[in-house]
C-alpha cells in the first residue's frame, strides 16, 4: 500500500470536489454582485464595505462544508477516544491557565487594552492540536468543545459561555482544515488553523466581552488574536504533534503513521 | 487535577428540586440566561438576572458554602473585568476620577458595573448546573434527550474518567523528575519542568487512550449506530418547570433593562 | 435485539495462513499462522516478545481492520481468521447486532480498561452497546459481578478500586456479554501476587461454568498450566512452531522459550554471577563482610549510608500516614528488601528513603560518604542535583522517569545536571548502553522501547550519576525472565562494588536472590521477621 499518500483523505481531483468548489465560488460571486446592505453596521462599519470579505467567506465556507461532507472517513473508536483525551487535557490546561496565569498576565497587559489578545492562543491550542492529531472532519471542533466544556465544568470566570466560545473557536480552526480538504496537516495548515481560530475568538471577544472598545481597538484586538492563534496554537500544535508522534503515542492514528515508516 | 466528584459535594443538597432536574433542563436555563445577557451590556438587565437567580438559589440545593466553594472563580473573574472596563473602557459622561489615560467616567463606570454583574449572572446558573450534576448523568442526558451523537459523548466521558486516574501519575512524575536531578533551575527551570511533566503526562494519557479504545471497541462500542441505555434519562413536567423558570429569568431581566432604558443590542 | 440465550456457546476459532502488518510498519507483526481451536478448548499462546501474540488476539477479537479505502484501515491482512466459519471482524459486528458477543478480550493494563465512573455502569456499558433491552441489563450486570466474586455493589466508584479489583471488574464487563471465546492478553502481568491468584481463580471458575473457548497469552507459564489443555508457540515471522499438550511442548521447547524470556517451570532464571550463599551469609560485623575481593573493602562496604528513625510517610491529600514507626539502617554493599502486602506503605517508605518526600514524622538521615558535601543531612532537603548524585531511584513504571527524546540523551541527563564533563558523560553513556544491551537503541525515543528495554534504560539512567545508594520500587515487576536475570546480576555487581541497595518488592525470588536484610511491613507498620526467613 506504499503508493497511497497517507495524508490524503480525499482526492483533490475528485469530480465532486471540483463541482462543490465551483458551486461555492459561484455562490461567493453572487454575494459579491448582490452586495450587503449599507443600512446595517458592524463596529461602525457599514456592512456594504464588508461585501468582498463576505463573498470570499461564503466561497471558502462552501468549499469547506463540501469537503467535510464528502470526506466520508468515519471516526474510528481510537480517533474518538484520542480526540476526547486531548480535549480533556485541554480543559485541564484551561483550568490552570484561567486561574493561575490569565488574571495576572492580562492585568500586566492592561496598559494597552487590546494587548491581552496576544494570550488567547492558549485557548485555541486544543482545536488545532485535535485537528492535526486526529485528522478527521470535525476533530478541531470536537476537541475544542470538550476542552471548553471541561473548563466550564471545573469552574471558571466565564461560566457557561465558555462552551459557546469553544464551539466558535473550534469552527474557526475546522474551517481552515476543511478548506485544505483535510489533506494538509503540516506547519502551514497548523498556522492557518490557528489564524482561523484566532479570527473567531477575536471577533467573538470584541463583540461580547469588549463591546466598549473603540473600532480601532477592536481591529487591533482581532489582529493580535490571529497572531496569537497562529503562533501559540498553530506553531505550538505543529510542534507538539511532532513531539507526540516521536514518542509512538500516536501510532494508531494517521498523524502517527506519517511520522516514519519503521 | 481531580475529576469532578460524584459524591454530594460540600454545601450541596442533591435532593433540591432544581438539583434533581434533568441536566438538560439545567443546561437550558444556563444557556437561556447566558444568551439573553450576551446580547447587551447594561447594569439593570444583568443586575435583575443576578437578583432573580439568587432568589431561586434555595430551590437549587446550592447553599452558601457550596456557592463559595464553586463560585469563587466567578468573583475572581468578575471584579477585575469590571475594574478594567471602568478604568480603560470608552469614556463617556462626566469624569469622576482622572489620571492621564486612566479615567473613570460615568459611562465607563456604568459599563464596568454592567460587565461585572454580567459575568456573575451568566456564571451562576453554570455553577448550579455543575455543582449539582453528575458527569455521567449529564452525558446520558446529552445523548438521550438532546440526541447528541452518543459515540462522542461517551468517549468524552470515558476520557474524563481516564484523567481522574492520571492525578496519581502526576505525583509520580513529580517525584521521578526530582529523582532525575531536575526541577531546581529557578522560576524558568520550574516552568520548563512543569511543561515537560505535562508533556509526559499527555504521552501516558494517549497511550492509555489507545488501550481504552480497544477495550471499548471490544465491548461493542462504535460498531453499530443503535444502542440502549441502562439508565434512561427522563424529561418530565418538573424539568419543564425548571426550563420555564429560566425563560422567566431571561425575559424578566430583559424587560427590566428595556423598561429602564439601559438595554441596548450589542450587535447593532 | 438481544438474544434470549443465557449461556454462551463455545466458539471454534481458525486461522488460515493468517498475517497482519500494522500501518507504517515494514515488517509483519505476525504471519503464516495456521491454527484450529476447538470449541471449549483452552489454549496458552507462547512466544518471544515480537512474535505477534497480542496481534493474533486482537485479530480474533475482530478488532483489526484493514479498511476498504487507502487510509481508513490500521494495517494489511492476509489469509483468514474465522470464528465459527465467519471472519472475526464480521463476527464481532454481527455479535453486537445480535446482542451477544462472540468473543471477549481482557488486556493487561487495569487502569486503561475501566470505561465509566461507577462499577455497575462500567459493566453495563457493553450490554448497552449490544442493545440489550434496558429491562434485562441490570440483572445481567449483577450476575456478571457475582461471577467474578466482585466485593462491591453497582454504585461503587471505579476510582477506588485496586488493580486486581479493576481487572476483575473488566472481566465482569466482558462476561456480561456472554462471549463464547475468551481472549486473555497477559491479564495478570500488572497485578500483585495476591491479585493475580484471585484473577486466575476467577478465570478458572468462569471457564468451568461457561465452557467457553479460551486463548491466553502469558509470560508466567507455571500458574496457568492446570487451566490450559494445549500450548501453542509462535515465532516472530514464523507462525506456529509448536503445538501440543503443555507437557510435550514445554519439554521440547522449554529451554528455548526460557532463553527468550518466558517464565517456564523447570527453566526459571538463575542469576548468573550470583552465589546467593555468599551474600546471604550473616555478617555480624559489616566491616569484615566477605565480598568479591578487595573492591568491597575499598568502597567501605558495611558503612551506614542512610538511617531512618521513627519514619512516617503521608501521601499527598491523605490524613492518615501510609507507613509509620520505621527504623531502618541502609548499608553500603548490602541489599535491603522491603516486603509486605499491597497497601502496606512500601512505596511511600521508598519515596521517603529516596529523599523524594519529607517524612511526616521521624528522620531520614544520610551518613558517611552519602552526606559528604551537602549542608543538610536530610535527603528530602537536598536540591535535585545533589540528590541525583547520591541516591538513585528506579520507579515501578519506567515511563515516569523518562525526560529526554532519545535513550542516549536520557542517560546523559543526570551527568550533565551534576556537572560531569561532556567527554566523561559520553564515555559513561556508551558504557551503560553497551552494558545494558541498549546500544542499537541509542537514538530511539525511550517511550517507544519494549517493556524490558524501558526497564533496563530506567536502571541505566540512575547508574549514570553513580549514586552511593539505589532505591528501587518493584524493579522486576512485569519483567520477562531474561530481563529479570540481567537485573539481578547487575544489582549484585553493584552491591559487590559497594553500592547500597534498598528494593521494595513483591517478588519473592528477588528477595531470595539478593536480600541481606528484609523489612516486612504490614498495614503501615514494620512486622517482625526472622532474619533470612524471607
Amino acid at each position: 500500500m506504499s503508493t497511497t499518500d497517507p495524508r490524503s483523505n480525499l482526492p483533490a481531483r475528485d469530480p465532486r470536489v471540483v463541482a462543490a468548489t465551483g458551486a461555492a465560488a459561484a455562490l461567493g460571486l453572487a454575494v459579491y454582485l448582490v452586495g450587503l446592505p449599507a443600512s446595517v453596521s458592524l463596529f461602525g462599519t457599514p456592512l456594504a464595505d464588508l461585501t468582498l470579505p463576505a463573498a470570499l467567506f461564503v466561497a471558502f465556507a462552501g468549499t469547506a462544508l463540501a469537503a467535510a461532507v464528502l470526506t466520508r472517513t468515519t471516526w474510528r473508536v481510537v480517533d474518538l477516544v484520542v480526540a476526547s483525551v486531548l480535549g480533556v487535557a485541554g480543559g485541564l490546561l484551561f483550568a490552570v491557565w484561567n486561574v493561575a496565569v490569565w488574571p495576572a498576565a492580562s492585568g500586566a497587559l492592561a496598559f494597552y487594552p487590546p494587548a491581552s489578545a496576544v494570550l488567547v492562543g492558549v485557548w485555541l491550542l486544543p482545536a488545532v492540536l485535535g485537528g492535526l492529531v486526529v485528522r478527521k472532519p470535525g476533530a478541531a471542533v470536537y476537541t475544542e468543545l470538550v476542552a471548553a466544556t471541561i473548563s466550564a465544568f471545573i469552574g471558571n470566570q466565564w461560566g457557561f459561555a465558555t462552551v459557546w466560545y469553544g464551539l466558535v473557536e473550534g469552527l474557526g480552526a475546522e474551517f481552515v482544515l476543511a478548506v485544505l480538504l483535510y489533506r494538509r496537516f503540516g506547519l502551514g495548515a497548523a498556522i492557518g488553523a490557528g489564524l482561523g481560530a484566532g479570527v473567531a475568538v477575536g471577533l467573538m471577544d470584541s463583540l461580547i466581552y469588549y463591546p466598549t472598545f473603540s473600532a480601532g481597538y477592536k481591529i487591533v484586538y482581532v489582529a493580535l488574536a490571529m497572531l496569537s492563534g497562529a503562533v501559540i496554537a498553530g506553531v505550538g500544535s505543529a510542534y507538539l504533534t511532532k513531539a507526540l508522534a516521536r514518542t509512538g503515542a500516536l501510532a494508531p492514528l494517521a498523524s502517527g503513521r506519517t511520522a516514519e515508516r519503521v | 487535577m481531580t475529576a469532578p466528584a460524584l459524591d454530594a459535594p460540600v454545601g450541596v443538597d442533591l435532593r433540591a428540586p432544581v438539583a434533581r432536574a434533568n441536566p438538560v433542563a439545567k443546561l437550558a436555563v444556563a444557556s437561556l440566561v447566558a444568551f439573553a445577557l450576551l446580547l447587551t451590556v447594561d447594569p439593570v438587565t444583568a443586575g435583575a438576572a443576578l437578583g432573580l437567580e439568587l432568589l431561586a438559589l434555595p430551590w437549587c440545593g446550592v447553599g452558601p458554602r457550596g456557592l463559595l466553594r464553586r463560585g469563587w472563580v466567578l468573583l475572581a473573574g468578575a471584579v477585575p473585568a469590571g475594574v478594567a472596563t471602568a478604568l480603560l473602557g470608552v469614556d463617556a459622561g462626566a469624569v469622576l476620577v482622572g489620571a492621564g489615560p486612566v479615567t473613570v467616567t460615568e459611562g465607563s463606570l456604568q459599563a464596568g458595573v454592567a460587565i461585572s454583574l454580567r459575568v456573575l449572572a451568566i456564571g451562576l446558573p453554570g455553577v448550579v448546573l455543575l455543582a449539582t450534576t453528575d458527569p455521567t448523568d449529564l452525558a446520558d442526558a446529552l445523548a438521550q434527550r438532546l440526541r447528541l451523537p452518543h459515540r462522542f459523548v461517551l468517549s468524552a466521558l470515558a476520557a474524563m474518567r481516564l484523567f481522574g486516574v492520571l492525578a496519581e501519575e502526576w505525583q509520580a512524575l513529580t517525584a521521578a523528575r526530582r529523582a532525575r536531578g531536575l526541577g531546581d533551575g529557578g522560576p524558568v527551570g520550574r516552568v520548563r519542568d512543569a511543561v515537560a511533566r505535562v508533556f509526559a503526562l499527555l504521552v501516558l494519557a494517549l497511550r492509555r487512550a489507545t488501550v481504552l479504545a480497544t477495550t471499548m471497541e471490544s465491548r461493542g462500542f462504535g460498531a453499530v449506530t443503535h444502542r440502549t441505555w441502562a439508565r434512561p434519562s427522563r424529561f418530565g413536567p418538573a424539568d419543564a418547570v425548571v426550563v420555564a423558570g429560566g425563560v422567566a429569568i431571561a425575559a424578566a431581566a430583559t424587560a427590566a433593562g428595556v423598561a429602564a432604558g439601559t438595554w441596548e443590542l450589542l450587535l447593532a | 435485539m438481544a438474544d434470549p440465550r443465557t449461556e454462551p456457546v463455545a466458539v471454534r476459532a481458525r486461522a488460515r495462513a493468517w498475517g497482519w502488518r500494522h500501518s507504517a510498519r515494514k515488517a509483519w507483526a505476525v504471519r503464516g499462522v495456521d491454527l484450529d481451536v476447538a470449541p471449549g478448548e483452552r489454549v496458552l499462546l507462547l512466544g518471544p516478545s515480537g512474535s505477534g501474540k497480542s496481534t493474533l488476539l486482537a485479530g480474533l477479537a475482530g478488532l483489526l481492520d484493514p479498511g476498504t479505502g487507502p487510509d481508513d484501515g490500521t494495517g494489511d491482512e492476509e489469509g483468514a481468521l474465522l470464528l465459527d466459519g465467519v471472519p472475526a471482524r464480521t463476527a464481532r459486528v454481527d455479535g453486537v447486532r445480535a446482542g451477544q458477543a462472540r468473543s471477549g478480550l481482557l488486556l493487561q493494563d487495569p487502569l486503561a480498561q475501566t470505561v465509566l465512573a461507577r462499577c455497575g455502569d462500567d459493566v453495563a456499558f457493553g450490554l448497552e452497546n449490544h442493545a440489550v433491552p434496558p429491562g434485562r441489563i441490570w440483572e445481567r450486570v449483577d450476575t456478571a459481578l457475582a461471577g467474578v466474586a466482585f466485593p462491591y455493589g453497582r454504585g461503587h466508584l471505579t476510582s477506588r478500586l485496586s488493580g486486581g479489583e479493576r481487572q476483575r471488574l473488566a472481566l465482569a464487563g466482558v462476561l456480561a456479554l456472554r462471549p463464547g471465546l475468551l481472549l486473555l492478553d497477559e491479564p495478570t502481568a500488572m497485578l500483585d501476587p495476591d491479585g493475580a491468584v484471585l484473577l486466575r481463580e476467577t478465570v478458572t471458575a468462569v471457564l468451568a461454568a461457561t465452557g467457553a473457548t479460551c486463548v491466553l497469552v502469558e509470560h508466567r507459564v507455571g500458574p496457568w498450566l492446570d487451566l490450559v489443555d494445549r500450548v501453542v508457540v509462535l515465532e516472530p515471522g514464523g507462525g506456529v512452531v509448536a503445538d501440543g499438550t503443555p507437557d510435550d511442548v514445554l519439554r521440547a521447547r522449554g529451554a528455548a522459550l526460557a532463553a527468550a524470556g518466558v517464565w517456564v517451570p523447570g527453566h526459571l532464571p538463575v542469576a548468573g554471577r550470583l552465589a546467593p550463599a555468599k551474600i546471604r551469609t550473616d555478617r555480624p560485623d559489616p566491616g569484615s563482610a566477605p565480598g568479591t575481593g578487595s573492591t568491597t573493602a575499598d568502597h567501605g562496604a558495611g558503612d551506614v549510608l542512610l538511617e531512618a528513625r521513627g519514619v512516617a510517610v503521608r501521601r499527598p491529600g491523605r490524613a492518615v500516614s501510609a507507613v509509620a514507626d520505621v527504623d531502618l539502617d541502609l548499608h553500603a554493599g548490602r541489599t535491603t528488601c522491603v516486603v509486605g502486602p499491597n497497601g502496606a506503605g512500601k512505596s511511600s517508605l521508598a519515596l521517603a528513603l529516596a529523599g523524594l518526600v519529607a517524612p511526616a514524622a521521624g528522620t531520614v538521615t544520610a551518613r558517611g560518604r552519602l552526606a559528604d558535601g551537602v549542608r543538610s543531612p536530610h535527603p528530602a532537603a537536598w536540591r535535585p542535583r545533589e540528590l541525583v548524585r547520591r541516591i538513585g531511584t528506579v520507579f515501578q513504571e519506567p515511563q515516569h522517569q523518562f525526560v529526554a527524546a532519545t535513550a542516549a540523551d536520557e542517560l546523559a541527563v543526570g551527568p550533565r545536571r551534576t556537572g560531569v564533563p561532556e567527554a566523561e558523560t559520553a564515555r559513561r553513556v556508551d558504557e551503560l548502553l553497551t552494558r545494558l544491551r541498549l546500544g542499537h537503541l541509542a537514538r530511539a525515543n525511550p517511550f517507544t522501547l519494549s517493556g524490558g528495554e524501558q526497564r533496563r534504560l530506567s536502571v541505566a539512567t540512575v547508574l549514570a550519576t553513580r549514586p552511593g545508594l539505589l532505591v528501587l520500587d518493584e524493579p522486576t515487576f512485569g519483567q520477562d525472565s531474561r530481563t529479570w536475570a540481567e537485573l539481578v546480576d547487575l544489582l549484585a555487581d553493584l552491591v559487590a562494588g559497594g553500592t547500597g541497595v534498598v528494593a521494595v518488592t513483591h517478588d519473592e525470588r528477588l528477595v531470595e536472590a539478593l536480600a541481606d536484610d528484609v523489612l516486612r511491613l504490614a498495614q503501615g507498620r514494620p512486622a517482625p521477621v526472622p532474619v533470612g526467613a524471607a
